[in-house]
């Protein structure tokens, strides 16, 4: 008995002792992580936030951008992302459950979802150039809202697929059997079931492919973008016809032309950008947590 | 084949006919001929793997869900062959009702559980549907635990609450025959003995065919039993015969070794 006592202190010592060490490798490396994040809004936040004000936020530049406000690119970036939203969630939610339906069985289903995972993988400058080519002078749409409409639509499908995909299929066979049972068709059982239960997966992918799409500026580069706006946007059909400012290329012509736009400018919109993602990613876990509650605690 | 195994005094509410069911080529049923008698509660009893859940499931077409499943033979309601082209399983499901193994309520409030069938089936609103959903929770034995709480969501339940909520779920939409696959085996014994009792008296107006590896359950609840083995039906009888004559020795082994 002794003897087995003593082989077991050995190897408990030793696995204590991996034990110790391997937690305090990820503690570290997770906490290094957070740090970098932290210190990167951090770095913004300090250098940005001075700029930050009402008249910042609201007004259109002044006096060749040196003054006024980034408004027109706040509006601007807000009203690209909401067509996209209104655009891409329904065709991506339909393909999502096109292929959590038919996924399984067929080849070409098999074929178009590694097809979306290869879109969703690929370079937004390429959807860029893609509008660019079809929107903007194929259909004639030129540098316009619509043209980046469509194609930050296209930019954001891929992705809203894909988490539709995922959340159908964390919905547990025994609910759709539940409803099967009951005599509710495969339609009415993906309807009423099985989309609710992960309405709250949707909407967080939808929110986030958002946020993703807003911060991009190679999308809307050559489709939609106006650097210098100076007027106040007003809203009507022939703005759809027309560019709009935007803060992503807002950052990336202010800052490739130097003396013309402050730099200070520079950093309270990369604050304002961040503050925006940020806010539509805690809009995401505020309605994930609220629908959890509502519908499973 | 066997001759179909009947009951003269009662009348029939669902009859299989040379009834095989077979997954991959494995095959689960073999050649199963019975008739369940109207408004009485039958069980199914055997060992695992003997076939019983399958023969519940080929009764309101669930097997159809698993990819290669072969059924031949035929199972009759109401003189109809369920496995027609023609049968629209709709309708069949409205008709023959099912609970499962473990409480699935759908992610959404109580009375939402119970309002959904009556409402997708039969266009019932408003006062109207709330009287169907009280009524199906009090026969399912839930309305005085849940009535002042309709809105909360389902999965607040306990799991037996859980398992009645699912029973009354599927009375709503008024089905003649309910299955019920190993109802209580994910309950606790407080709340076996309530859904028992719950069984018991739907079986005066249902016809109810359980599902139970619990053999005190079934000489408990049950007016009539059948014992399936290897996919077959060896032995079907009253319960009281079954359990205190059985005709085969397997089901003498079975009992006796059960009973212990």
């Amino acid at each position: 008995m002794a003897a087995w006592e003593a082989l077991a202190a050995r190897r408990d010592t030793l696995r204590a002792r991996k034990n110790a060490l391997l937690t305090g490798a990820f503690g570290a490396v997770g906490l290094a992580t957070v740090l970098l994040v932290f210190a990167l809004v951090a770095i913004i936040a300090v250098n940005g936030a001075p700029t930050i004000s009402w008249e910042f936020l609201t007004q259109p530049p002044r006096e060749g951008m040196s003054a006024g406000g980034v408004g027109p690119m706040i509006f601007g970036s807000i009203l690209l992302m909401l067509g996209a939203f209104v655009m891409a969630t329904p065709l991506g939610v339909f393909g999502g459950v096109c292929l959590a339906e038919y996924g399984e069985r067929s080849r070409l289903m098999r074929l178009m979802h590694a097809s979306v995972a290869a879109l969703a993988g690929t370079p937004p400058i390429v959807y860029g150039l893609f509008g660019l080519a079809i929107f903007v002078l194929k259909f004639h749409f030129g540098v316009s809202l619509l043209a980046g409409w469509c194609t930050l639509t296209l930019f954001c499908v891929p992705a809203i697929v894909l988490t539709t995909e995922a959340a159908l299929k964390t919905v547990p066979a025994a609910l759709i059997d539940g409803g099967l049972a009951l005599g509710l068709s495969r339609w009415q059982t993906l309807w009423r079931i099985a989309l609710p239960y992960a309405l709250p997966g949707i909407l967080t992918g939808v929110i986030l492919s958002l946020g993703r799409a807003v911060g991009e500026a190679t999308p809307v580069l050559f489709t939609a973008s106006v650097y210098y706006s100076t007027a106040e946007t007003k809203l009507g059909w022939e703005t759809l016809r027309q560019p709009v400012a935007n803060l992503p290329y807002y950052l990336a012509e202010g800052y490739r032309q130097p003396g013309v736009v402050p730099e200070r400018f520079i950093w309270g919109a990369c604050l304002t950008l961040i503050m925006l993602t940020l806010l539509l990613n805690a809009g995401a876990i505020l309605i994930r947590s609220r629908m959890r509650r509502r519908y499973l605690w | 084949m066997v001759a179909t195994m009947t009951t003269p005094k009662q009348k029939t509410a669902i009859e299989t006919i040379d009834l095989s069911v077979a997954y991959n080529g494995k095959a689960a049923l073999k050649g199963v001929s019975v008739a369940f008698p109207e408004n009485a509660v039958t069980a199914l009893i055997g060992p695992s793997g003997c076939g019983k859940s399958t023969l519940l499931r080929a009764m309101n077409r669930m097997n159809d869900r698993i990819p290669d499943v072969a059924i031949s033979g035929r199972v009759l309601l109401n003189g109809q062959d369920i496995y027609d082209r023609r049968v629209n399983l709709t309708r069949l499901r409205r008709e023959v009702g099912m609970v499962f193994q473990k409480p699935n309520p759908f992610p959404m409030s109580i009375f939402e559980n119970v309002a959904l069938g009556p409402r997708l089936h039969y266009g019932i609103r408003g006062r109207a549907l709330q009287e169907v959903v009280e009524d199906a929770l009090r026969k399912a034995a839930l309305w005085d635990e849940v009535k002042d709480e309709l809105h909360k969501s389902g999965l607040a339940l306990s799991g037996g609450q859980q398992q009645r909520l699912c029973i009354a779920r599927m009375l709503a939409v008024q089905p003649r025959i309910l299955l019920m696959d190993e109802p209580c085996s994910a309950l606790d014994p407080i709340s076996t003995q309530k859904i028992e009792e719950l069984i018991a008296e739907l079986g005066t107006r249902y016809t109810v065919i359980v599902v139970t590896h619990n053999l005190q359950q079934a000489a408990r609840i049950s007016h009539y039993t059948g014992f399936l083995m290897f996919g077959e039906l060896v032995e079907w009888g009253e319960t009281t015969q079954i359990f205190e004559r059985p005709a085969r020795p397997e089901t003498e082994a079975y009992i006796r070794g059960r009973f212990g």
